[in-house]
């Protein structure tokens, strides 16, 4: 994704700036031309003719515009619903997947799931598996501290 | 604007709103400064460079809500539909009349 916005963002930096170069160049060459034809011939010109610009450099100059807009459009990160239930709604069906940027890292201000903490939280503890745990682990630590006396 | 008991029900996302919003401000800025050069360029005067820009703000307006919005609601995305079309339009006019003089000079120095 992020290539075709950087390839099209400098296809249309590369139009414009012909655009501009040809602008400058029309405008130059008008200039000089026209003040030779007013010094042989010193008939009034019509200003507006030497101000308006031929329209081909004019649809490039627009076209050239257009194509760096959708370039940049196109290198916007995705919007995010601002709604919390479609918000959530998306990062539970999507995860991490619907929060990356262009080139694939995750976004900085990513939080992740807001319902982690019911997710995580414990339900009902069985402390009897617990209690055997705890006594197997004892168990265990009282035979390892006791091998190596003997 | 929602009252305080809708959006008890409804409940928004900071965080969602601050990055849309800043997403929205930068593609302004930057567009602001090109459609600057293109005025510029094609040496626009008085009213219609700033035509120009309002056309090619709603034009970017409308590229944003095809490619990134995508045929959902603007609500979805936005407080209002407004804060899509027509916000950030006046703080990028400074850039857009920056970049617009500087390449109008430029262009017929």
């Amino acid at each position: 994704m992020t290539w075709i916005s950087q390839s099209v963002t400098g296809l249309g930096l590369l139009f414009l700036a012909h655009a501009c170069y040809s602008a400058h160049e029309h405008s130059v060459l008008h200039s000089t031309s026209a003040a030779s034809v007013s010094s042989i011939a010193s008939q009034g010109i019509d200003t507006s003719t030497i101000a308006s610009l031929p329209l081909d450099i004019s649809i490039e100059t627009v076209a050239a515009v257009f194509t760096v807009c959708l370039g940049l459009v196109l290198g916007t990160p995705g919007l995010r619903p601002i709604q919390w239930r479609v918000w959530a709604g998306k990062i539970e069906r999507e995860g991490e997947k619907g929060f990356m940027n262009g080139d694939g890292t995750l976004d900085k201000d990513y939080i992740g799931n807001p319902f982690k903490v019911l997710e995580s939280r414990p339900g009902f503890v069985d402390i009897r598996k617990q209690r055997k745990e705890f006594a197997e682990w004892v168990r265990e630590g009282d035979s390892a501290a006791t091998i190596p006396k003997n | 604007m929602p009252t305080e008991r809708e959006l008890q029900i409804n409940p928004i996302v900071p965080e969602s709103v601050a990055h849309n919003t800043k997403t929205l401000t930068t593609l302004r800025n930057l567009t602001a400064s090109l459609f600057g050069v293109g005025a510029g360029i094609l040496g626009l005067e008085s009213y219609p460079g700033f035509l120009f820009y309002v056309v090619f703000s709603l034009l970017t307006s409308a590229l944003v809500y095809a490619l990134r919005v995508r045929g959902a609601e603007t609500k979805t995305y936005f407080r209002g539909s407004m804060e899509l079309w027509t916000g950030g339009l006046l703080e990028g006019l400074s850039g857009f009349v920056l970049t617009w003089t500087l390449f109008y000079g430029l262009v017929r120095a």
